[in-house]
């Protein structure tokens, strides 16, 4: 870990203890409310301490934009497809995958909503679909169409020799007739003018 | 922060990070299949305190002066990943070393998203 990082941690740990530790003491009883107010009185009043905790606050948002970027950089680096070529490293982000998935999947009028979830492993690259499809389709034949789809495209885009196993799970079936019906029903409900007739 | 480090390629001339950024960064987004570089929330910050020209594009320096390149790609949907990729590394090592006289060590490439 790098100088910075452990003097971020040890700064940002400190002050977060300290808050929790004075609201311990307030909710104890133990800190008196009229110390609490005379100590803000101060601060308040005090240009030199105001100044100071405008910093302190500062960098405490710096360092919690700092720890988000730590926390989500690690977080890529885990979810991320790698090669090297012969002039550097090239590596393609599980999401940018799941982008790639999604937009081939919108081209399939039967698949209502899809969500991917790529996982790069030991095994190969391991998809799971989750499906909304509409009603009067045949699921074997349109899942079946779907595999064949993720794992080719795949192979051909990203260009990877892995085994690619994708796994479907269709979450739900959304009626088409139903739909109409909704859509006649409020064609039915639109309102008309009373007495228009006369 | 991002550093500006300055490499003497020359007896009396250094070229600023940034200047090799920006070649970089010409030279990636002329590929087909590439919609744009990535730009993770450090640059976006800067160009909202009113930094320009931030092209999303890392530029390090190691001891040996060696220059590593991280760029950071959104690309277009219908390419092959692989190809473009490669395509950009081949790209802006013969731009740099054209235009800069700067033979890169590593361009490495992180592939963000794809869109169309």
């Amino acid at each position: 870990m790098k100088f910075f990082t452990i003097l971020g941690v040890t700064f940002y740990v400190v002050i977060i203890s300290l808050i929790g530790i004075l609201a311990i003491l307030f909710s104890a009883h133990i800190l008196p409310v009229q110390d609490v107010n005379i100590l803000l009185e101060q601060l308040y009043n005090d240009g030199s301490s105001r100044l100071i905790i405008g910093l302190v606050s500062a960098l405490l948002i710096l360092l919690g934009f700092s720890f988000a970027q730590l926390i989500l950089g690690k977080m890529q680096k885990e979810r991320t497809i790698a090669f090297n070529s012969p002039t550097g490293r090239v590596t393609v982000a599980l999401s940018a995958v799941e982008d790639l998935i999604r937009r081939m999947c919108s081209s399939i009028p039967e698949v209502k909503e899809l969500r991917p979830y790529v996982i790069a492993g030991k095994r190969g690259i391991e998809i799971d679909l989750k499906v909304i499809l509409r009603s009067e389709i045949n699921i074997p034949e349109l899942t079946t169409r779907l595999q064949d789809l993720v794992k080719n495209r795949l192979q051909d885009l990203l260009g990877v020799d892995e085994q690619i196993i994708v796994r479907i799970h269709i979450a739900k079936i959304v009626s088409t007739e139903e739909k109409d019906k909704k859509g006649k029903k409020e064609f039915e409900k639109t309102p008309t003018i009373p007495f228009s007739g006369f | 922060m991002i550093k500006e480090e300055s490499l003497s390629g020359f007896d009396s001339v250094k070229i600023n990070s940034r200047a090799i950024a920006s070649i970089a960064y010409l030279a990636a987004t002329e590929i087909e299949g590439v919609k744009s570089t990535a730009k993770d929330y450090r640059y976006i910050l800067l160009e909202i305190l009113g930094a320009k020209n931030q092209t999303g594009i890392r530029v390090k320096f190691d001891k040996n002066n060696d220059v590593k390149i991280k760029i950071s790609l959104i690309v277009k949907y219908g390419y092959s990943i692989p190809d473009v990729a490669t395509k950009v590394q081949e790209n802006v090592y013969k731009a740099l070393e054209k235009m800069a006289g700067i033979n890169v060590k590593d361009i490495d490439i992180n592939v963000r998203g794809v869109e169309r």
